[in-house]
């Protein structure tokens, strides 16, 4: 009985020795993990766990107004390679393991990203030269889904892909000089882009996951860090097939022309939405760099300002119509020199002897003296406010960045040749979009709507913000306005051009103009910048198609842009569905 | 209340029960009773072992079931990283056919493919008034001078892509290395044996 107590007692002793012993190398154990090296055990325990990922918030669409994407967002990746690590590696060929030489790997890493062989061989050895342990070396960025897939598919290990969204332009030059375009780096630089840039702006997220030793997501372990927004998408008032035509048409005739460059738009006369604004030459924003002028890359029918030249008559010829100070058939005699008592000097752009014009007469013979003698009923002043109303002087309201509001002094600081100049489109600039517009608010029955490029910013849930307003502004009244669109049509049909703009089967209202352009040192060049405004049907007007051609050397007159007039309106009735109404037009006497 | 608890001192019946020994009691009845509410020593042993499998046989099955459950889990794990995959996979395949819709359907090519069908465009619109049979415009044959028009507004995206007329009978579209692009080339003469196709209406 002693014995087993002594032995029991001696169990029971080297048990609790040993028990403490266990536990107290728990214990250090313990307190090594959980003190003295828990933080870094930790970070890398997060480290080997944890992944951290960028979630790509995709940047808005650009779309026209039947929703056709101009301006896309897609996922690109680039493409690198580690030259360190850059040696043979084998891939299991046909259930076969084979060992892909290193000549083998450049070779078809070049045939997908379109380098040679040497090329991306010569990538790796100069990266080495550089610095023996260079771990990476850019082979190709933003390359397409399908390139992806053949790189991946090669299964080289050293072989490394970024995602890196990028912009797609559907349609190419189509709309590209009013589109814009983004760097690189995605950064918007002009155009649209630029524009709406608030609008069309995404943020990119971060998301965590856990993942375990197989690189597999544990489920549940996702944690939104920071969530990716989506841009809002633009949309605008272009219709991306009337403008493929309208640049095509344009583009045609400036270089059968030899013309520097040259614009068209086309405007809805009911709403002042552009309908199309076709630049000349154009920009693919796919290919920035194939534009090599970077003037090119903008839109100019909205950026450059030039003295607009005759097509200003119609406004000068509402302005008197409707202060009441004329009639269409009132009657000057206008000489081909005309000397007001102020002391400017008036001429015709040929010489005529003294013709017994009607005010619509002037404008048939687009006569500066003749113009000037209407002009001059109204004060200085009054043709000023006149001008401003049909907004010269101002940007329009298109939203277009870097918009050129053109040139208008005030009436006091205008010189006796400059008060006259401006009844006929001198000693003002104005944009390609303001004559336009001059043309709407004549068309639209004196009532001049804002020009309307974006209709609107549209969210993910349908919202739609930024809609600009549609409040139009009585101009003139409508009986000036009708009768300015009467004498419009005397000059479609009687004018020079006649034969060259007629559009079989409908009634059409137009008018030209021949401007000398500024050589950019105060004086003027030889070039003209020639063009042609107008409006149909007359009788009851829907588009306006405004057509500018900088210097075209082969033939430097207006003749040279009134095809581009007749083959775009032609399009834009036919296109429109724009019905001829059969009825005659208004019998208007040019002389007396 | 008061009343119940005067009926309960006033019985008999359970007058031993105050006392707490049974040895005092004589009514069989009474002991009887007693002794069932008394669990034996017998009785006492067989339930311990059963609760104690019970509870290693629960323990085992919670265990069990966890372990399943994690398997399970896990095995979802892997269900959902490989749907993941595929669903990646599957969306870059829609960017890609998505991307070559949206390009062949840009205005460029549409034009450059329908000249090359020979197609031309007529700007000189009529309409014939069904209500009286009056034609309104004036209808003018299209006079097709328009052939190599179509390069002069550039799409970079569509080089390389062949035109209809280019693309071989057997479905594969052209080679992409020919390289150059599509727009501007000669239209192909279209032959056509048994008249112009036309949809079957009834």
């Amino acid at each position: 009985m002693a014995r087993t107590n002594m032995s029991s007692k001696r169990r029971v002793a080297a048990t609790v020795v040993v028990l403490v012993a266990i536990i107290g190398l728990f214990v250090v154990r313990l307190v090594d993990i959980q003190v003295v090296r828990a933080d870094t055990l930790s970070a890398d325990s997060l480290g080997n766990r944890s992944v951290e990922r960028t979630v790509y918030g995709s940047r808005g669409e650009i779309l026209d107004a039947n929703g056709v994407v101009l301006a896309g967002t897609v996922m690109r990746y680039d493409v690198a390679l580690s030259p360190k690590n850059a040696s043979p590696f084998t891939r299991t060929v046909d259930g076969v393991e084979t060992s892909i030489p290193l000549s083998q790997s450049v070779a078809e890493i070049g045939a997908v990203v379109g380098l040679s062989a040497d090329q991306v061989q010569a990538l790796i050895t100069d990266s080495l030269a550089d610095n023996p342990k260079s771990d990476y070396a850019l082979v190709a960025k933003k390359v397409g889904v399908d390139a992806f897939r053949a790189l991946y598919a090669l299964e080289i290990p050293w072989l490394t892909f970024t995602q890196n969204p990028g912009r797609v332009y559907p349609n190419g030059a189509v709309a590209g000089n009013i589109v814009g375009f983004v760097s690189s780096e995605g950064e918007a630089q002009a155009g649209l882009e630029a524009g709406e840039d608030s609008c069309l702006a995404s943020n990119n997220g971060t998301e965590t996951y856990e993942r375990g030793a197989d690189g597999v997501r544990l489920p549940e372990s996702t944690v939104t860090t920071e969530p990716a927004v989506d841009g809002s998408d633009v949309i605008t008032t272009i219709d991306s097939d009337l403008q493929f035509f309208v640049q095509q048409v344009l583009a045609e005739q400036a270089q059968k022309t030899g013309a520097a460059w040259g614009n068209v738009i086309v405007q809805e006369v009911k709403t002042g939405k552009l309908v199309a604004v076709a630049d000349y030459p154009s920009v693919d924003p796919n290919d920035v760099s194939a534009t090599t002028n970077p003037d090119d890359r903008g839109s100019r029918a909205f950026t450059a300002s030039y003295e607009p030249g005759s097509t200003f008559k119609a406004l000068t010829a509402a302005s008197v119509l409707d202060a009441g100070l004329a009639t269409p058939d009132s009657q000057v005699v206008a000489p081909y020199r005309y000397l007001p008592e102020n002391g400017a000097n008036i001429n015709d752009s040929s010489v005529h002897g003294d013709l017994r014009l009607t005010l619509t007469g002037v404008l048939i013979e687009s006569s500066n003296t003749g113009m000037s003698l209407f002009g001059e009923r109204l004060t200085d002043q009054q043709r000023y406010d006149y001008m401003t109303k049909f907004g010269v002087g101002t940007e329009t309201e298109s939203g277009f960045p870097g918009e050129d509001p053109g040139i208008l002094h005030p009436a006091e600081d205008w010189d006796n040749q400059t008060e006259y100049a401006t009844m006929f489109g001198q000693g003002l600039t104005t944009t390609a979009l303001q004559v336009s517009s001059i043309y709407q608010t004549i068309a639209n029955g004196g009532v001049r709507m804002p020009v309307q490029l974006v209709s609107g910013c549209r969210a993910a849930d349908g919202t739609l913000t930024e809609v600009p307003a549609a409040e139009g502004t009585q101009v003139v009244s409508a009986s000036a306005a009708r009768d300015t669109a009467d004498m419009l049509e005397m000059v479609y049909q009687q004018g020079w051009l006649a034969d060259t703009w007629n559009i079989p089967g409908y009634r059409a209202a137009a008018k030209t103009g021949t401007a000398q352009m500024p050589d950019g040192n105060g004086g003027y060049s030889k070039g003209y910048l020639v063009s042609v405004s107008g409006f149909a049907p007359a009788d009851d007007p829907q588009y306006v198609v405004s057509v500018s051609l900088a210097d075209p050397v082969n033939m430097n007159s207006s003749a040279a842009s009134a095809p581009i007039f007749q083959e775009v309106m032609s399009q834009v009735l036919k296109k429109y569905r724009a019905v001829p109404s059969g009825a005659t037009a208004p019998d208007l006497s040019g002389t007396w | 209340m008061s009343d119940n608890l005067a009926r309960v001192l006033t019985t008999d019946a359970l007058r031993p029960e105050f006392t707490g020994r049974p040895e005092f009691t004589e009514r069989p009845g009474a002991d009887e009773r007693r002794h069932i509410e008394i669990v034996s020593p017998s009785t006492h042993k067989r339930p311990r072992v059963v609760y104690a499998f019970s509870a290693v046989a629960c323990v085992g099955a919670i265990v069990v079931a966890q372990l399943l459950l994690s398997v399970g889990i896990s095995q979802g794990a892997y269900e959902i990283s490989a749907l993941r995959a595929s669903q990646v996979e599957l969306g870059r395949t829609a960017d890609s056919v998505s991307e070559d819709l949206i390009r062949v359907s840009s205005p460029q090519s549409l034009a450059a493919n329908a000249e090359a069908l020979g197609m031309v465009s007529n700007s000189t619109p009529a309409f014939l008034y069904l209500s009286d049979g009056s034609v309104r415009g004036a209808p003018t044959s299209a006079s097709g001078d328009q052939a190599g028009a179509a390069g002069l507004v550039p799409n970079s995206l569509l080089t390389g892509v062949p035109l209809v007329t280019q693309v071989t009978t057997g479905g594969q579209g052209a080679s992409v290395a020919s390289g150059a692009p599509a727009a501007g080339t000669a239209p192909v003469a279209v032959t056509v044996a048994d008249g112009l196709p036309s949809p079957t209406t009834r």
